[in-house]
């Protein structure tokens, strides 16, 4: 139970709005068509605009930026050494130097080049985290399953990817309390778990883990008994229930992502000769 | 109510990895037919064949000698395997392990899904099923989150789904609270009353009482077969074959032994109830009897004896994953104490708090709020105080087998004495006086794999390895928990003998009051995080409506006892034991005569 707190998998926040009642496959392709874009994107004028939208898009979707801004903790430590090493090695030569540090020297360019990179980070992991936040992570199984159905014939193995995405999801919370009870069973034994050095540590987690594995291939085995005995045979002649199907709103969304693709990758020199 | 045959099974044998060493013979030479509308229940000990047999319904396992025929089809043709297992559905026995979904109308849709049926008809399908199992409410939750009798009910629901002619539970309710048990059987029973056939595998023979005939199975064979009044009526070769005897027909057949002329074949508390009264002279139950003119027995006051003090809990309050959305209250001020040397039972429904507070005792948890001693010890510690405290509490979790991690079962043992710090020599003694203590020979045992045990026999070990760290309290979850009975009754048998250990204080955890009832001298009842009853066991047993009120059950002879008291018979309804049940309604009845 305890360990619930510090796991946050599939961040999926249950709103009704616009955005969560898209097709997850529409938000899928929106997604990787975004994530191409943001490559493309030459400079800030283009990544203000998307900003502007994807802020928007979180507004219309009820997600608290808080939470947003949550997601970007784990990517901080990525995002300062992005800064420092362009501020340090990718300005020319002989741009402007702001600082020196020995050999290094931290020229204008480098440091906007380092806040640009950084931002693209940003932007990326806005842009999925927009997806997690709004899709289920069964709807998202279903999305993956079926926008992969197409490529089955060059042996993309769709059916089983899908089904692997769902056991994994649906056993998470089962395994994270059966770790806890472990680690609280082997603590009334006297197993230590915080005191010597790293290796003493490590070994320390042989007895939770032994049982841990043990009892996932018990599960895996039963599990796949059951599924056997209810008539599974891998992905073919399988329908379902659920049916994915592409309404009005997807039609909106798809022309949105199209537009607003263009209006980023228009260079800043266009829009500056323009005014 | 029977219709034609549905399961028609000629000279089944089934061998397990045949031409290697360790080839087994499982079954032997079953032959039996089942019709459509039967309510079969299969008992029998551990390795009796139970399972396999089960798993030959819906050609999980294919014969190796003889043949299976399900509606005329045979399990070992290929073109037949998928209409047999729509048709014979299956549930096991652990819950968390055959939901495969995320959400339960998901998991419920899988099976049709197989079956390719259109979208339409599949949304059709899982609603029936949803209702027929009452949880229509729940089909957005994640199973995760559901109790351990919901879960076997989705599980029944994915079977329904594919609208099968039989199912077959193997143990299905054996991981279950008795509450859970309950939902699922009386669930069963009015899917049967529907039409559906049902096998039910059990080791519970109150369950089996329920079923309209019952097999007994023992070493491959069917050894028992007929309505369960026959069956039970022969408790002496039910025990030899290691399964108990319903309370009912223990007290019937003790009544029996003394003279009283109660006919054969009663199995339910209602039955004997209705056979005590027919003794009564009818003038008698005219006449102008009242309780309160009878002399009734002052209830012997048990034991005052021990002023020590074990453990204390002051106003209690423990509440988990304070502070985030998923915030539970588990206990609300818990006030107890538990006196050094006797042996005390917690009981309660699931979600009382049991475990919880038990996991106070060794300072697994620290309370929100309250205080509490062991010992001399005051709650919350750390460092050297908690280890100390860690030693001296043993606490045996639920299920425990399931953290073995060792080679053998020596070094097993070994874990806790070793983690204590002590020289090899010290960690031998006490593994050799922690095995013997739990009935196994160090020298047979000790160089085993402890994955090569049975269950009962690799429990017996992990409860030697908390015994090992010699505590002066041994708390113990569910001891019993998921064992057939020849496991259970080992693992009591071996709890009796610590028990009458003065130096150790047993505190168990319970579901089950019968067990209770003949292994504790005191028991609190623990309800909605508080204590709802505590005293001597006799005490705390006889209150049955109290109990009663908040889910749980009584023990039969304690519900016979109060249901002829009712009616006018002067008995004490504080028994605990078959025995005393006995001579209470003998003296009863003599007051009549």
């Amino acid at each position: 139970m305890e360990l619930l707190r510090y796991v946050t998998i599939g961040q999926y926040i249950p709103r009704d709005s616009p955005v969560h009642r898209l097709d997850p496959r529409t938000k899928l392709l929106a997604v990787l068509v975004w994530m191409v874009v943001i490559f493309f994107v030459r400079d800030f004028v283009g990544y203000s605009l998307f900003t502007v939208v994807l802020l928007t898009l979180l507004a219309v979707a009820q997600i608290p930026l808080g939470y947003v801004l949550k997601g970007l903790r784990p990517v901080l430590f990525l995002l300062v050494l992005t800064l420092v090493l362009n501020i340090l090695f990718s300005g020319p030569a002989e741009g402007k130097v702001l600082w020196r540090f020995g050999p290094f020297a931290a020229t204008q360019e480098g440091l906007i080049r380092g806040l640009f990179v950084g931002y693209r980070l940003v932007l990326l992991v806005v842009v999925t985290s927009l997806l997690t936040f709004t899709t289920s992570p069964v709807d998202l199984t279903d999305g993956i399953e079926r926008l992969l159905r197409p490529f089955r014939r060059f042996g993309v193995p769709a059916h089983e990817l899908a089904m692997m995405m769902t056991i994994a999801l649906r056993f998470i919370p089962t395994l994270l309390s059966e770790t806890e009870k472990i680690i609280k069973a082997q603590m009334a034994r006297g197993a230590d778990f915080e005191r010597g050095n790293i290796l003493r540590r490590a070994r320390a987690f042989i007895p939770v883990l032994v049982p841990l594995f043990l009892s996932a291939f018990r599960r895996a085995e039963e599990l796949a008994l059951a599924m056997e005995a209810r008539c599974y045979h891998g992905g073919e002649n399988r329908t379902r229930m659920k049916q994915l199907a592409f309404r009005r709103g997807d039609v909106v969304a798809w022309i949105f992502v199209a537009l607003s693709s263009g209006l980023f990758l228009i260079p800043a020199d266009i829009w500056l000769t323009r005014l | 109510m029977a219709g034609d045959v549905l399961i028609k099974i000629r000279n089944l044998r089934h061998v397990y990895n045949p031409g290697t060493p360790e080839e087994v013979l499982a079954l032997d030479g079953i032959s039996l037919e089942i019709r459509e509308g039967e309510f079969v229940a299969i008992v029998g000990a551990n390795g009796s064949g139970k399972s396999t047999l089960a798993k030959h319904l819906n050609a999980l396992l294919l014969p190796t000698e003889g043949e299976v025929l399900i509606a005329g089809m045979d399990t070992r043709r290929p073109e037949y395997l998928w209409e047999i297992r729509q048709q014979v559905g299956m549930v096991f026995q652990n819950p968390d392990n055959q939901i495969v979904a995320t959400v339960v109308e998901e998991d419920v849709a899988f099976g049709p899904e197989n079956l390719g049926l259109p979208p339409e008809e599949i949304r059709r399908r899982v609603e029936e099923a949803l209702r027929a199992v009452h949880l229509e409410e729940l089909r957005h939750h994640e199973p995760h989150l559901l109790s351990g009798g919901q879960k076997q009910r989705v599980a029944i629901a994915g079977i329904l789904a594919m609208r099968p002619r039989c199912i077959v539970l193997d143990e299905a309710t054996s991981m279950l609270d008795p509450q859970g048990q309950q939902e699922v059987l009386a669930t069963v029973r009015r899917l049967n009353a529907e039409g559906i056939t049902i096998v039910f595998i059990t080791h519970s023979m109150d369950e089996a009482a329920l079923a309209s005939r019952v097999l007994v199975m023992d070493k491959g064979h069917i050894v028992l077969d007929g309505p369960p009044q026959e069956v039970f009526s022969k408790p002496a070769e039910l025990r030899r074959l290691h399964l108990n005897v319903p309370q009912a027909v223990q007290l019937a057949e003790l009544l029996r032994q003394e003279g009283l002329p109660i006919p054969r074949g009663i199995v339910t508390p209602g039955e004997l109830v209705e056979a005590i009264w027919s003794l009564v002279p009818r003038f008698a139950k005219a006449g102008n009897w009242t309780l309160a003119s009878l002399a009734l027995e002052n209830s012997r006051k048990a034991m005052q004896g021990n002023e020590q003090t074990a453990i204390t809990c002051e106003d209690v309050h423990y509440i988990y994953l304070r502070g985030t959305p998923m915030e539970t209250v588990a206990l609300r001020g818990v006030n107890l104490r538990i006196p050094a040397g006797e042996a005390t039972g917690i009981i309660g429904p699931t979600g009382s708090g049991k475990s919880t507070l038990i996991q106070h005792f060794n300072g697994l948890l620290r309370p929100t709020a309250g205080r509490i001693w062991v010992d001399s010890i005051e709650l919350p510690a750390s460092g050297a105080v908690l280890r100390e405290l860690r030693q001296k509490v043993g606490l045996v979790f639920q299920y425990p087998e399931h953290q073995l991690f060792e080679e053998t079962v020596y070094d097993d043992v070994a874990f806790g004495p070793r983690n204590m710090g002590l020289g090899e020599e010290e960690v031998s003694r006490r593994v050799r006086q922690a095995l013997e203590l739990v009935g196994l020979d160090p020298g047979r045992f000790g160089k085993r794999s402890p994955f090569s045990l049975s269950e009962g026999e690799m429990r017996r070990v992990a409860i030697a390895g908390v015994l090992a760290m010699d505590p002066r309290v041994l708390v113990l979850d569910e001891p019993t928990a998921g064992l057939d009975p020849r496991g259970r009754e080992e693992i009591l048998a071996h709890l009796q003998t610590l028990r009458a250990r003065e130096e150790v204080t047993v505190i168990v955890v319970s579901h089950s009051i019968d067990e209770l009832s003949s292994l504790t001298d005191r028991v609190a009842v623990l309800h909605q995080g508080r204590v709802y009853l505590e005293g001597t066991t006799r005490e705390v047993f006889s209150q049955g409506k109290r109990l009663a009120a908040i889910g749980l059950r009584v023990p039969v002879v304690a519900e016979v006892l109060e249901k002829l008291r009712e009616r006018g018979l002067p008995v004490r309804t504080d028994v605990l034991t078959v025995e005393e049940a006995k001579e209470t309604i003998l003296k009863g009845l003599k007051a009549f005569s």
